[in-house]
């Protein structure tokens, strides 16, 4: 049997109630791939936090959008959060503790954090699947 | 588990209970529901034993309330319990805050440290 490839793809208005519907799509995806509740938790958390950052500081006092997508192969979970923003520039009354990228650096295999050619910021996060995966 | 927050007054003070998960979504509500709270309680006991799950904006309403508490010399104390979600405790942990905030393992434990406060 071939590697089993599957993909989540949504987009969500850039404000706070759009963070959670994010978070219960990828349990969805997870839910049926036999994978650890707690690994599950653990990327719930950092990708809440992606989102969060996405919603905080993409578009400040105008509205804007922002994309998921989950794709799982390999015993792996790449999920990559997109928005059009104007980057991820410092917010003195950000509504978080400033250790978003932190959790997520500190859950995730690999993060890389771009700005993708049309503008915006994208987090691109590595998941191991397996609890004693590299 | 539904989402919600609760108050109720005990022993004296008021305990605040997060169930279910809580994030940018609901972290202005627990804000302003911690905030009513301590505007008028001796004490304040966030009761997380029912949360499934928290993000940093939420973390943040807790850190919030703990130095606003030691400002007013009310008692305050936060129940993480076993039975707190997963997500709950881990992020305590990777951000070092466990050790930062005034946590007791039970309801009941927290009630008691706040009211002794």
């Amino acid at each position: 049997m071939g590697a089993v490839s599957e993909r989540v793809e949504i987009e969500i208005a850039a404000a706070a109630p759009g963070v959670p519907l994010v978070r219960h799509a990828l349990r969805g995806l997870l839910s049926g791939l036999e994978v650890d509740d707690d690994v599950i938790a653990d990327i719930a958390l950092a990708v809440t936090e992606a989102c969060t950052n996405a919603v905080v500081h993409a578009y400040r006092d105008s509205s804007g959008t922002i994309s998921v997508t989950a794709s799982h192969a390999d015993g792996a979970l790449t999920v990559i959060v997109r928005d059009h923003g104007t980057g991820m520039a410092p917010r003195v009354d950000t509504p978080g503790l400033g250790v978003g990228l932190p959790v997520i650096a500190a859950i995730a295999q690999s993060v890389e954090i771009g700005s993708p050619r049309g503008g915006g910021t994208e987090v691109r996060m590595r998941f191991a699947l397996a609890g004693d995966a590299e | 588990m539904t989402n919600g927050i609760d108050v109720e007054h005990v022993n004296g003070i008021d305990v605040v209970t997060l169930r279910g998960e809580h994030d940018l979504s609901t972290a202005t509500d627990v804000s302003r529901r911690i905030d009513s709270a301590l505007e008028t309680a001796s004490g304040l006991a966030i009761d997380l034993s029912e949360t499934t799950f928290i993000d940093s904006a939420v973390l943040r309403v807790l850190i919030t309330a703990q130095e606003r508490a030691n400002e007013r010399g009310a008692g305050f104390a936060i129940a993480v319990a076993d039975t707190s979600g997963h997500g709950v405790h881990r992020l305590l942990t990777l951000t070092g805050l466990d050790s930062k905030l005034s946590t007791c393992p039970s309801r009941a434990g927290a009630i008691a440290a706040a009211s002794a406060g």
